[in-house]
């Protein structure tokens, strides 16, 4: 009995996990959270160190709001959600500042930011604070590694175009000689975030009609 | 009993108003708590590390710097007890926000050197202002001639990055001004 139990959460933790990566892509399919994504995506670094600090805060909030859920009045449940959030950031933003201030200074005010990131509130709305903490978790790593992927997906087209090479954690992987000279520099300001951006959601939206047909 | 019903009703509704209150409360004590504890923890690191970048920055800029003193917001740069330089923190406004550059001078007050500290300008663009192309051009100039090129100065600004040519250079100027009659009226 208790195992059948077990068996049926742990079935259910990976489709919440799964489901978070592809169905409800917290930015390809619900277009959550598209100041971050737009803003940071601009290298592979900053989408890494964003991605890293969105699942740290999701997971941390996710757990905390599913704990707190039974005993969380309706009425200040928005306030609780935000102090909640706020303060995984604030803990997120001090340990950064300290330990990894080449990224803290490239993140800038995207880092803070991450407190009204509304793919967190809107985890902590609609599932942590209906949800076992078990599930909370599998919800949180789900939509944090959708959102690590739309963002590496972006910034490595961004990056690639707009600078003619990639770069992570300070080290060139590689770079193309001609387009290294005089790169695309477009793709790695605004406009090019949004070009890139609309034909990704394009791509997306063509493989799902594609999909049910 | 009608009043004990009474009592009852409002017991509820003052509880109904004040149960949301005290959770709040408790919630926001306990997340002060927790981010005293953690600020305590890296408190140290963060300041230690700030002051590490900027010793390193004027050790490059004074290779043969000692010591220095902090007075006024000014680095006055020592060598044997004697002052070789001044050193202080240029803020100023860029595209993407505050851009914080160390302006180096010599004793004469001529401009030594001058390093980015932090910016948030566009990568690949504004950030050409951090390249030696850009910071190399401000060697040896007096005040009056640390300007834009299409300012009457001496120094050219990066194509496609006026904006954040332009917030270096007159902030730089601006500081140099400002920190000048500073260290001229205390004699530093």
């Amino acid at each position: 009995m208790i195992e059948k139990q077990e068996r049926l959460t742990a079935k259910k933790f990976w489709q919440e996990f799964a489901k978070g990566i592809v169905i409800t892509n917290p930015v390809f399919v619900l277009v959550l959270g598209l100041c971050p994504t737009l803003a940071v995506s601009n290298s592979l670094n900053n989408a890494l160190g964003m991605s890293a600090g969105v699942i740290f805060v999701l997971l941390g909030s996710n757990i905390i709001i599913s704990l707190l859920r039974k005993i969380t009045p309706n009425l200040v449940r928005i306030p609780v959600f935000i102090v909640v959030i706020a303060t995984f950031v604030t803990i997120l933003s001090l340990v950064f500042e300290a330990y990894l201030p080449p990224l803290y200074e490239s993140l800038g005010i995207y880092l803070p930011l991450i407190v009204v990131n509304c793919i967190i509130l809107g985890r902590a709305e609609v599932f942590a604070s209906k949800n076992s903490v078990v599930l909370s978790i599998a919800d949180a790593f789900g939509v944090g590694f959708g959102f690590t992927i739309a963002l590496i997906i972006i910034s490595f087209f961004r990056e690639l175009l707009g600078t003619g090479g990639l770069e992570v954690f300070g080290k060139q992987l590689f770079s193309i000689p001609v387009l290294a000279e005089s790169p695309m520099s477009v793709f790695i300001m605004p406009p090019g975030a949004f070009i890139v951006m609309g034909l990704l959601l394009a791509l997306f939206r063509m493989i799902g009609v594609l999909k049910n047909e | 009993m009608i009043s004990e019903k009474k009592t009852g009703f409002g017991n509820k509704i003052l509880s109904n108003k004040i149960y949301p209150i005290i959770i709040l409360s408790i919630i926001v004590f306990v997340a002060v708590l927790l981010l005293m504890l953690v600020n305590s923890f890296t408190q140290e690191k963060i300041i230690a590390e700030r002051e590490a970048k900027v010793t390193n920055i004027l050790q490059k800029i004074y290779p043969d710097m000692q010591d220095f003193e902090l007075k006024d917001d000014i680095y006055i740069i020592l060598k044997d007890g004697d002052v070789i330089g001044y050193s202080f923190i240029a803020i100023g406004k860029g595209y993407g926000g505050e851009i914080n550059t160390i302006v180096g001078l010599d004793k004469d007050y001529i401009v030594k050197e001058i390093s980015v500290l932090s910016n948030t300008e566009t990568p690949g663009l504004g950030t050409k202002i951090l390249e030696a192309f850009f910071t190399d051009q401000f060697k040896g100039l007096e005040t009056q001639d640390v300007k834009l090129s299409k300012d009457g100065g001496k120094i050219d600004a990066i194509s496609g990055a006026t904006i954040s040519s332009r917030a270096v250079t007159d902030s730089v100027r601006a500081a140099i001004e400002q920190k000048v009659e500073i260290i001229k009226s205390k004699n530093y």
